[in-house]
């Protein structure tokens, strides 16, 4: 080789070499770049998707009746999950997986990506409740599919099933609308109460989710654990129900529709409340099959609906005692004053018509009777305004403030209202119809119950609440709960006296004889009313049946003392003294004579602190293996 | 001992031992707890095999070996053929000739026998008296293995081919109408097949080969979990076997393609400087060589040789940090594999052969 061109070759070889330090030096400033400008940024991510905070979620707490019967527990049930880390990536493996567990692809494939787009690492539950085979069988997933995990999660049980289902209500995944409304009282995948008392207590009976921090490795499995917190489970709550007596209620309705609730008059506990027909909350704690959701959501009958909170009726004759109580205080009548009934008479141009020819009759026999003319008369006689003031007066404008969720205000016809919602202004001939209790206004059950339990009480308003009591968290001791003072309305001694009296002769001389208890005095009114609005008429008139009257009994017991108030409504079912009153009468037959008829155990064994509504549903340690 | 061993360049061997005990504690923590967890056992014994190969062939005059350049090459490209016709394949690629236990990639040891032909074509021939043809000729001897490569299909090992064309600047110079008409050609030539001969899914793939970011389920997830587990060694690295991106299995085909991420996690930029520095050692010190080696041929080789270690450098250690496409090549002296090793380790064997022969004259 020349030499001049041997000096050109080692130079271009120098120029390589320089380029080869270059190219290294570059690398040199890449990886500064990433570890050490970069680095503390890259450790964050190593961690976070290393380190896991998995949620122990938190058991709930049971519901017991006032007698510590329990009503609702928890067992521990096992579902196949794939945790958000897990998540497959490969579409092939989807359908695998789909074509393991017999279901559409497609839809498998859809609900991967919703979880995986959904903020927050959210488990995908693929099936829940797994029960023996269903557990075995997901093993053998498992060890096809290594992404699969079985979770144990506390799950509700309602031991009554559709015994108490509106009162109790049911749980269920909180929604993403909830959370974005609310973000900080819930997190993702928590377990709230729905509806009924699980979801007007939710606060109360949900307890503080445990964390477990755990390294996983790239497939979400986990490494090792580090950083528990224990789950603190919600507490045991004590309802005011009875659960006897709500059984009781429950016979009492059978295939009835309607609506019962009974009120304790010490301090407006709940101690019956049944709407029906009723549903077993159970039901609601899986996905629905399209069959449920025909029959409990999409029922003409409206089974989901809380009649007693929830459905509003015309109160027929019940409302009779709240014009007597305007007349009385406004001095339209005394006690004494008569009208002469002779069965139907004309106002304002217009036949109004009575069950019967009732004669000369003052308020008590009026109301004994239930004579519409004597009722039309006061009509005549008072505004609108005056009922409405007297209701609004005696709690029957608001809401009871029963602990109980989404309560539906009850509706006392005025002036004013009908200017608002129909943009018409009110015409006298309608207070006519107002007076027995029939035109514009309905009451929810429970609002009626109340203002019952106001004449009882000698006009004091309570609040009807479930809440009894909340288990101390070491102790059997309960923080009992205290409710609202009753508001005192100041009803007079004289009309009270007088109201009471006409009750008494109701049940004694009146309408509801035939409901009458030997040895117990149980007072009340019956009603009958038109077929409310909330039940589709179209669908009674399709299945060719006869629509009839709504039937309504509302009253307190025993007279002398009295201890409880009620109401109760039959759908559909006729006149209030025929069906209604026989409810109200097996409630009353229950609470004071049966349910002190029951034997003590034998000297030495234990109380009965809990007579098992259903013996093979079991109590805490049962464990779905 | 000592005197039996002076054909052996302390200043190259001595960066490339370093390397490779680097290279088999790296596999070691990359394969714990895996189905890999003896593969640094199998690494070692490769190596070893590799110095024993290398100490072979540094022991005979590189122009022997030079003389045996054409049947190897025609051997070589017999067994790529081999490889076409009854390959083993694996996930889509038909790359390995299996005799009874062994694996073997005939495109390893391929690259370093083109060179080997090459050089020694182009060396034959006095300085003055290469043509254009005779460049067009190398370049040919080049592109046809590379083809056969690239129908496995390997486009990262058929780049590897590429270091060799560096020859051609090496005799000719850059001269910038030259650059300015090969960069026109490729341009024209890329416009064309993308408008009139490539396929939807073909593009596709050069899409994602361009922007590997927006495949963030594949390739791109791999670099990203690299990058993270390169990011989270810092200055002074997590530490021997304490690395969570590669003990938990984030980092991907952490024992060969991705193994530099592994030595970065444990030992942190300090780590990366130190064996960024070593390769800079040996690749300096093969071309130091080719400066002093005796003939055309020899320098040719050196000149090849530090250009394929090169690339391989810094096409792995700029893609496993995301500088580079995601492309799978491996990254010498570190990665697990049986014929890298022993095709390196060759290679710098001839490397080492000049460099004797030059000392001795």
């Amino acid at each position: 080789m020349e030499i001049q061109q041997r000096t050109l070759i080692q130079k271009r070889i120098g120029i390589m070499k320089t380029l080869a330090w270059f190219l290294i030096l570059w690398l040199v400033l890449a990886y500064a770049r990433v570890q050490i400008w970069k680095g503390r940024e890259m450790q964050k991510l190593a961690l976070a998707q290393a380190v896991k905070t998995r949620t122990t979620p938190a058991p709930r707490g049971l519901i017991f009746d006032r007698n510590s019967n329990k009503l609702v527990d928890n067992r521990r049930a096992l579902h196949l999950v794939i945790q958000f880390e897990d998540l497959p990536r490969d579409p092939g493996q989807i359908e695998a997986l789909a074509a393991a567990l017999q279901t559409d692809p497609d839809q498998l494939k859809r609900r991967v990506v919703a979880i995986r787009q959904a903020a927050g690492n959210r488990m995908l539950v693929l099936q829940d409740n797994l029960d023996d085979v269903a557990v075995a069988r997901a093993e053998v997933l498992r060890a096809r599919f290594p992404f699969l995990s079985i979770e144990v999660a506390p799950r509700r049980v309602y031991l009554g099933e559709d015994l108490a289902g509106h009162a109790l209500g049911y749980v269920g995944e909180v929604t993403p609308e909830e959370l974005a409304k609310d973000p900080g009282n819930y997190q993702l995948g928590e377990i709230i109460g729905r509806s009924g008392f699980e979801a007007a207590r939710n606060d109360r009976l949900k307890g503080v989710d445990g964390q477990r921090r755990i390294l996983v490795d790239n497939l979400g499995r986990e490494v090792a654990t580090y950083g528990v917190q224990e789950a603190r489970p919600g507490r045991s709550v004590y309802l005011t129900m009875d659960a006897g007596l709500q059984q009781t209620m429950k016979e009492a309705f059978g295939a009835t529709q309607g609506a019962g609730v009974v009120l304790d008059l010490r301090d407006g506990g709940i101690l019956a409340l049944y709407s029906s027909p009723s549903y077993d909350p159970n039901v609601f704690l899986n996905r629905l099959t399209q069959e449920q959701v025909e029959k409990y959501w999409d029922n003409p009958d409206r089974p989901m609906l809380d009649r007693v909170t929830q459905g509003r009726y015309p109160p027929g004759s019940t409302f009779k005692l709240l014009v007597a109580i305007a007349a009385l205080e406004k001095g339209i009548i005394t006690p004494a004053t008569t009208f002469t009934c002779r069965g139907h008479k004309s106002f304002y141009g217009r036949d109004f018509r009575c069950d019967a020819v009732h004669g000369t009759v003052n308020l008590v026999q009026a109301i004994a009777q239930s004579c519409d003319i004597y009722f039309y008369e006061l009509g005549a006689r008072l505004d609108i305004d005056d009922i409405y003031n007297t209701a609004k007066k005696y709690g029957l404008t608001e809401l009871t403030g029963v602990d109980l969720p989404h309560e539906v205000r009850s509706r006392v016809p005025s002036r004013a209202w009908k200017q608002q919602v129909k943009h018409e202004k009110w015409y006298a001939g309608e207070t006519i119809s107002v007076a027995i209790g029939q035109g514009a206004n309905s009451l929810t059950p429970i609002a009626l119950a109340r203002f019952y339990a106001m004449i009882a009480t000698h006009g004091k308003l309570l609040t009807p609440h479930l809440l009894y009591g909340v288990r101390q968290e070491n102790s059997n001791d309960i923080d009992l709960f205290q409710p609202a003072a009753p508001k005192d309305t100041g009803l007079d001694a004289g009309i009270w006296a007088t109201l009471d009296e006409g009750l008494y002769q109701v049940v004694h001389s009146g309408t509801a004889q035939a409901s009458a208890i030997p040895g117990l005095t149980m007072v009340g009114k019956t009603g009958t009313s038109q077929v409310t609005s909330f039940v589709d008429k179209a669908h009674y008139a399709s299945l060719a049946k006869k629509l009839r009257d709504n039937a309504l009994f509302a009253g307190y017991a025993p007279r002398e003392n009295p201890q409880i108030a009620f109401a109760v409504v039959a759908e559909n079912a006729g006149f209030g003294a025929s069906s209604a009153a026989p409810i109200a009468r097996k409630l009353c037959q229950y609470w004071f004579i049966d349910r002190l008829k029951k034997p003590l155990p034998p000297p030495g064994a234990k109380l009965p602190d809990a007579f098992r509504l259903d013996p093979d549903l079991g109590g805490e340690d049962d464990v779905a293996r | 001992m000592r005197e039996r061993l002076r054909f052996l360049d302390s200043r190259m061997i001595l960066p490339m031992i370093l390397m490779v005990i680097m290279g088999m504690l790296t596999v070691y923590s990359a394969g714990r707890g895996t189905s890999q967890s003896s593969l640094w056992l199998k690494q070692s014994v490769w190596n070893l095999l590799g110095f024993l190969a290398l100490a072979a062939v540094a022991a005979v005059n590189p122009l022997r070996t030079f003389r045996s350049a054409l049947p190897l090459y025609i051997l070589g490209i017999l067994s790529l053929a081999a490889v076409l016709v009854a390959g083993h394949r694996i996930g889509g690629a038909q790359r390995w000739l299996v005799i009874g236990r062994l694996t073997w990639q005939p495109s390893e040891l391929m690259k370093w026998l083109t060179l080997l032909f090459v050089a020694h074509r182009l060396g034959a021939r006095p300085l003055r008296d290469i043509t254009a043809w005779d460049l067009i000729g190398a370049s040919t001897l080049v592109l046809f293995p590379m083809l056969l490569v690239l129908k496995q299909p390997d486009l990262g090992m058929a780049i590897s081919f590429l270091p060799i064309l560096l020859l051609i600047p090496l005799l000719k110079g850059l001269k910038a109408r030259w650059v300015l008409a090969a960069v026109l050609g490729v341009s024209l030539l890329g416009v064309f097949s993308w408008q009139k001969v490539l396929k939807p899914y073909q593009k596709q793939r050069v899409m994602t080969f361009l922007d590997p970011g927006a495949d963030l389920q594949g390739k791109g997830y791999q670099i990203n979990q690299s990058r993270i587990a390169i990011g989270s060694g810092g200055l002074f690295g997590q530490g021997f076997t304490s690395g969570s991106q590669t003990q938990l299995n984030f980092l991907p085909v952490k024992t060969t393609d991705f193994v530099f991420s592994v030595w970065a996690e444990e030992r942190g930029f300090l780590g990366v400087l130190l064996a960024l520095g070593l390769f800079g050692a040996v690749i300096s010190r093969i071309l130091d060589t080719a400066r002093v080696a005796k003939t055309a041929a020899e320098t040719y080789f050196c000149v090849g040789a530090a250009g394929i270690i090169t690339l391989h450098l810094v096409v792995n250690v700029g893609m496993v940090v995301g500088l580079l496409p995601n492309k799978g090549i491996v990254l010498p002296f570190f990665s697990a594999g049986g014929s890298s090793t022993l095709s390196y380790f060759l290679g710098l064997g001839v490397v080492m052969a000049v460099r004797y022969r030059a000392k001795t004259k």
